[in-house]
């Protein structure tokens, strides 16, 4: 398996993660800060432009220019390692950094754009970014140290019943980079194990994308909720409480739809969504509202975290030893 | 009746596909066998009539319709073909690839006007977002909650002990002059203009 | 390696003939005879018409024994063409101590110009000559292996390529690894003629061979036992074969049954593909050979149970394996395959479900002593399926991580085969195939064709997944024929798997240091010309261990294999002597030539390096390699190079240009060809013959360039094993002749192949130019 670092990580900020779940990017935090990750965040860097990308309204130059620009700064902090909270940072990044490192041609365009922007010194040299050793997503970094994750649950999860959802451009896209499975992916029922939490594994559809489509969710909603729809049914069907995640745009499509679907079809899906950031930082013991964010959240969670016996006015966990019988 | 000519005048499609600076160095359209695969397991095939084997026929024997056919707008990207494919080929790359060459042409630049804003608030604070004008009916599907939260976001971000998302000065000036000298100013105010 | 009688004659001393053939004017006409022979400096110079005639042979003769020569040139056609003639015609020399030049193919009809011609002529005879000075007398070498044989696999494969063996006389000793022989065969129940569209029983095809291999006084069955440890000495080899205890003494074992009906310990029973269960003490099948009981090591308890039961006494809980050293002369790898692992497409849900099954699980299903007796039931409910839905090329044309590149080859022939059989005793199932391409050649079209008209449905299209809800199944794909994403309902699915070569196969080849391909198949020497040798001489390989391929494949090529033994063994192997020869008193056994060496010929036997004549192509990539200079290569050594390189630069004029080309043998024939087809070949070129370029050293190089050589150009074939570090090589050289000062573009490089002599004979033009630009102010 490919090696995976520990430090010099620059944690890439994700637009989706910023405006829609912060708490992934705090939990994130909250984590790595236990499992002794050295990280950075760069409040200069620029967006992926993944959304405009695969609304196809971004060209693939400019696309890789932006992601040449980042590149550096990352360098330049001495972070060249990054880490990425959302699939699709995580495939534009290695696309843009395969494209600078196999074609010549379009990396002489983009050195010609930075130079042209004043920005000789952000040039990029061949192979400065390994698209396969310095691009990961920091569910890889938690994979990496998951000994050292079980070890600091606090919590225990394994009441509820778990399924995962892995982010198809994690899985699908550069598949050789991929790690715990790319047509039957585990890399979050991994983790969720590291946390003391068997998942229910495979199900019809576990590989099905989210249906948001980029495009499809606004231009082509019917489809696109449709395809969301048959997964949260075959998750129903096998019983499950809780919908892992890994990518703040299937987040959004699951948690914020969820109960537009359930109205459209006349039914109940019940079903709860956390990113595995979040997951982790709440078997760590971290607060719902100061680190995981819940709040801004579609589909509340205080139900789940009631059902934990997770006392919500004091913030405070109820000990494992006091919650033997729950409900 | 469809006549394979012996003298074929035209550019060959496919040899325009796989020159796409998209277009990976491994990419395996050639080798496609026409199996299906990538369609059985394509939510946009499921849906829609978006076909991607079929859509590999077209551009394997130089149909150069395909490009101006609408259905390739019903991609997901979600690269399911590509993690299936046996030959070794990506539908979906192959799909971005034709895609641009409609937004080239024109015709494809009236399918992703409504995405405009993503492009002016990339610009104005090197961070995308999702487009301003699809806001009313997402706060509509959602609910008013969703409002509350864009209101909220910087407070929120502030009890979650994050910092501002927007870049800097210095740094949004990096990014607007990128994406000036890339060409993408100039794209998207002829997008903008299809209006 | 043979007594040296004319090492204490000096060179100078010796007596050389010159013999110049006119060739009924094929040379005579384009070269000046008269001033070759005038130029030519030896004992005797004679010419004549038609050297390769009788007549010829007698002038030959005659001058040898009259003028007492020591050594002999003919100056004639193409080495080609009449070496082996004219080796006869210098007895009573040793063949080895003739040199031709070649001076039809290579001269006269590639040089139209007299004056050119003669010139490049009387180099060529001067090369001979001075290479002929080195020449040293030698004996082809003559190798016959011990009549025996290992056959290490029992399956059909093996168990053919034995008989046929043993029919030969051949003692053979077949190496099996499971309690039984039979292979894969046994299992799959039904085997079908294309011929008489019928399907037969496997087990009563098989077993009548499985009986005579066990009567066969020349067949030693060995079942329970793996190759542990192979050496290969001249031709022969020695093997260390382990064998697992039994703990049933074979000989005192009635095969009653009763330790099985006691015994406490139940295990999944591979035999029936693990869908049924069978005890720790067991014998796979009621038919099996050898007919005793077996204790599975890995499950028994030592309960002692079974000691209890056993009236014959034949139960030793205490027995141990052994190691048993053989000797023989050829091997057979007949180590078959494996199926493909189906964790590697979950998507396909096998595993998840009991009702999605493999063909292979399906012909244990519907073969008659099978789980359910013959009955086609499914395995979760013992109810005859509604439909069944084949998916074909599951692993297999599949490029992705964990897929198989290669078509399995079997696979649409056991889905019709299956689909037949169904139809035929469960008319209202219905079955469909879905597939990509049904490749069905030759006969099987018939069978194809047969299932088709007995009602078995076809659907174009490579499923994405199988998914179940309610004990049905779906099976997803888009009928790429209607063009429609289609979903099927089925409650039994059947898998085609993939044929994976077996772990056996290939620690087999790392024991025995065969080559493997890409995909960890057995590697041929050639897949067209040598089928079933491997890389390693007296290796050869039969049936699945080689590539996938059905039962009529496998039998055809243990039959080949077989043949081939026995050739190496009736025959013997005259090979030609041009051989690595190690000087012992310099070899410090650092074994470097043993790591290049493709051809695994070198190896350390008592303590000193040995070169297997049989394997050695004298190519010379174990010279790099020798710190000590320890190694030549007889009938190529260094001194003969330098003599023959200042044989063809000799009397250079001022402004002449000479180009020295290195050919390899496929080069040299090449390079005839040229000549053959009457192409004008610059008359700067003089081509010198080498067994390859590993053999050609900076320091030949540079000795070629000091007497004035203008250019280099080597060619190689590229498809020799030890081809791949020839653009190494080539960079190496360069570099030395930078070190030198001399122009790193004098030498030059061309991959050559015999159809293509054109390339060959414009890469010498286009180099001449090449040449002359350089030397242009």
């Amino acid at each position: 398996m490919k090696f995976i670092p520990d430090k010099d990580i620059l944690l890439f900020k994700s637009c989706l993660v910023n405006v829609e779940y912060p708490g992934v990017e705090s939990s994130t935090s909250y984590i790595f800060d236990r499992i002794d990750v050295e990280y950075y965040v760069d409040e200069r860097q620029s967006c992926c432009t993944g959304l405009g990308h695969y609304y196809d309204l971004f060209d693939q130059i400019s696309t890789t220019a932006l992601a040449a620009r980042n590149f550096h700064l990352a360098a330049e902090t001495g972070h060249k390692n990054i880490a990425v909270m959302c699939a699709t940072c995580y495939a534009i990044l290695k696309k843009s950094a395969k494209i600078l490192n196999q074609n010549e041609e379009a990396r002489n365009k983009v050195n010609q754009i930075l130079d042209d922007s004043n920005l000789e010194k952000r040039e990029y040299t061949l192979d400065d970014m390994d698209p396969t050793l310095n691009i990961f997503h920091v569910a890889e970094i938690f994979y990496n140290k998951r000994d050292e994750i079980s070890s600091l649950v606090k919590v225990d999860l394994s009441s509820l019943r778990v399924a995962t959802h892995h982010a198809c451009h994690y899985c699908k896209v550069h598949y050789n980079d991929t790690i715990e499975g790319v047509r039957d992916p585990n890399l979050i029922d991994k983790l969720a194990e590291a946390v003391g939490v068997e998942t229910i594994g495979w199900y019809d559809h576990k590989t099905v994308t989210c249906g948001a489509g980029f495009r499809q969710r606004f231009t082509n909603k019917e489809a696109s909720l449709a395809v969301t729809a048959e997964k949260l049914q075959a998750l129903k069907d096998n019983k499950v409480d809780l919908l892992l995640h890994m990518c703040p745009n299937c987040q959004m499509q699951f948690d914020r739809y969820q109960p537009y679907i359930e109205e459209k079809l006349d039914t109940e899906f019940n079903i709860f969504h956390l990113n595995i950031s979040q997951f982790i930082a709440l078997a760590l013991g971290a607060d719902p509202y100061k680190i995981l964010g819940i709040q801004t959240h579609t589909v509340p969670i205080e139900p789940l975290l009631k059902r934990l016996n997770y006392s919500l006015e004091t913030n405070e966990k109820i000990d494992v030893e006091a919650k033997k019988s729950p409900n | 009746m469809k006549t394979i000519k012996l003298k074929k005048e035209s550019v060959q499609l496919v040899k325009e596909v796989l020159k796409d600076i998209k277009a990976s160095p491994d990419l395996g359209i050639y080798k496609c066998v026409q199996c299906g695969m990538c369609t059985s397991v394509c939510p946009g095939a499921k849906e829609t009539d978006y076909d991607p084997r079929d859509m590999i026929r077209r551009v394997l024997e130089d149909d150069e319709t395909v490009v101006d056919d609408d259905n390739i707008w019903n991609c997901f990207s979600c690269y399911t073909c590509n993690s299936v494919c046996p030959c070794g080929n990506n539908a979906s790359e192959i799909n971005q690839i034709l895609r641009q060459m409609s937004i080239d042409k024109g015709e494809g630049m009236k399918k992703i006007v409504s995405f405009a804003a993503y492009g002016d608030s990339f610009m104005e604070l090197g961070v995308g977002s999702i487009p301003s004008n699809f806001f009313d009916v997402m706060v509509k599907d959602i609910g008013p909650g969703y409002m509350d939260l864009k209101i909220n976001i910087e407070d929120i971000r502030t009890d979650l002990g994050l910092g501002s998302y927007i870049l800097p000065e210095k740094a949004i000036d990096e990014v607007e002059s990128i994406l000036d000298n890339s060409g993408f100013k100039d794209r998207l105010e002829k997008i903008k203009r299809c209006k | 390696m043979n007594p040296d009688s004319s090492k204490d004659i000096s060179n100078k001393d010796l007596k050389i003939g010159v013999f110049l053939c006119r060739c009924g004017g094929n040379i005579s006409d384009t070269v000046d005879m008269e001033k070759l022979r005038s130029s030519v400096d030896a004992e005797v110079v004679e010419e004549f018409e038609n050297l390769c005639s009788i007549n010829g042979r007698k002038i030959i003769r005659d001058s040898i024994i009259q003028k007492n020569l020591d050594r002999v040139v003919v100056a004639a056609c193409s080495p080609i063409t009449h070496e082996k003639t004219f080796q006869k015609y210098i007895n009573p020399l040793n063949p080895y101590l003739l040199e031709m030049a070649n001076l039809r193919e290579q001269c006269s009809w590639v040089n139209p110009d007299v004056e050119t011609a003669t010139e490049k002529a009387i180099s060529l005879v001067n090369a001979s000559i001075e290479k002929v000075k080195y020449a040293q007398p030698l004996d082809p070498i003559l190798r016959k292996t011990t009549k025996s044989a290992a056959v290490i696999g029992g399956g059909i494969s093996g168990i053919s390529a034995s008989l046929s063996l043993a029919r030969q006389g051949i003692k053979t000793c077949l190496i099996e690894e499971q309690p039984t022989i039979g292979g894969a065969m046994v299992k799959v129940g039904k085997l079908f003629s294309p011929e008489k569209l019928a399907e037969e029983c496997a087990m009563c095809l098989l077993n009548p061979l499985v009986n005579e291999a066990v009567e066969h006084k020349n067949i030693k069955i060995m079942t329970n036992t793996t190759l542990k440890a192979a050496e290969r000495r001249s031709g022969n080899f020695h093997l260390l074969i382990e064998s697992k205890p039994r703990k049933v003494i074979e000989e005192k074992c009635i095969s009653c049954g009763k330790c099985a009906e006691v015994c406490p310990v139940e295990v999944k029973d591979s035999w029936n593909e693990d869908m049924t269960f069978r005890k720790a003490i067991y014998k796979p099948f009621a038919q099996a050979v050898p007919d005793v009981y077996t204790i599975d090591l890995e499950n028994c308890k030592n309960c002692g149970k079974c000691q209890e039961v056993c009236r014959m006494n034949a139960i030793d809980l205490d027995m141990e394996g052994e190691v048993i050293p053989m000797t023989v002369g050829s091997v057979v790898i007949a180590t078959g395959h494996k199926t493909f692992d189906m964790d590697k497409r979950p998507e396909y849900s096998y595993g998840r479900h009991d009702d999605i099954v493999t063909q292979m699980e399906l012909a244990r299903i519907m073969g008659v002593n099978g789980p359910t007796k013959g009955k086609l039931l499914k395995p979760s409910n013992n109810k005859i399926p509604e439909r069944v839905v084949m998916v074909q090329c599951v692993g297999s044309r599949d490029e992705k991580p964990g897929g198989r590149k290669y078509c399995s080859k079997v696979c649409c022939m056991v889905a019709i085969k299956h689909a037949n059989v169904i139809k035929q005793h469960y008319p209202d199932t219905d079955v469909i195939i879905c597939y990509t391409d049904m490749r069905t050649p030759g006969m099987y079209e018939k069978y194809f064709k047969y299932a088709q008209s007995n009602g078995v449905r076809l659907i174009r299209g490579r499923p994405g997944e199988v998914a179940e809800k309610d004990g049905i199944f779906t099976v997803r794909l888009e009928d790429t024929l209607s063009k429609e994403p289609l979903e099927i309902e089925a409650d039994l699915v059947v898998l085609s798997t993939a044929m994976e070569p077996s772990d056996g196969t290939i620690n087999v080849s790392g024991l025995l240091d065969v080559g493997l391909t890409e995909e960890l198949f057995v590697k041929e020497k050639h897949s067209k010309i040598k089928p079933v040798a491997t890389e390693v001489d007296g290796v050869y390989v039969c049936g699945t261990a080689q590539g996938p391929k059905d039962i009529t494949d496998s039998i055809v090529q243990a039959n080949a294999a077989a043949a081939k033994i026995s050739e190496l063994i009736n025959g013997g192997v005259e090979l030609e002597p041009f051989v690595a020869s190690i000087d012992q008193s310099k070899c410090t056994l650092c074994k470097k030539c043993i790591d290049i060496c493709k051809y695994k010929a070198a190896y350390i036997q008592d303590g000193i390096l040995t070169v297997d004549p049989i394997s050695c192509t004298g190519c010379g990539a174990c010279i790099w390699e020798c710190e000590n200079n320890a190694i030549e290569i007889m009938g190529q050594t260094d001194e003969q190079i330098i003599a023959t390189i200042d044989g063809m630069l000799k009397d250079k004029k001022p402004d002449e240009k000479r180009i020295i080309a290195f050919l390899d043998s496929v080069g040299y024939v090449s390079a005839d060809n040229i000549g053959i087809n009457k192409i004008t070949v610059p008359s700067s070129v003089r081509i010198i013959k080498i067994p390859s370029m590993n053999r050609i050293m900076p320091k030949h190089i540079l000795h070629a360039f000091k007497m004035g050589a203008d250019g280099i150009i080597m060619g190689e074939y590229p498809y020799n094993p030890m081809y791949s570090h020839t653009k190494e090589k080539i960079a190496g050289l360069k570099g030395e002749l930078v070190k030198n000062n001399i122009n790193p573009d004098r030498l030059a490089f061309y991959k050559v192949y015999i159809p293509y002599f054109r390339g060959l004979a414009n890469k010498f033009k286009e180099f001449d130019g090449e040449i002359k630009c350089l030397d242009t102010p």
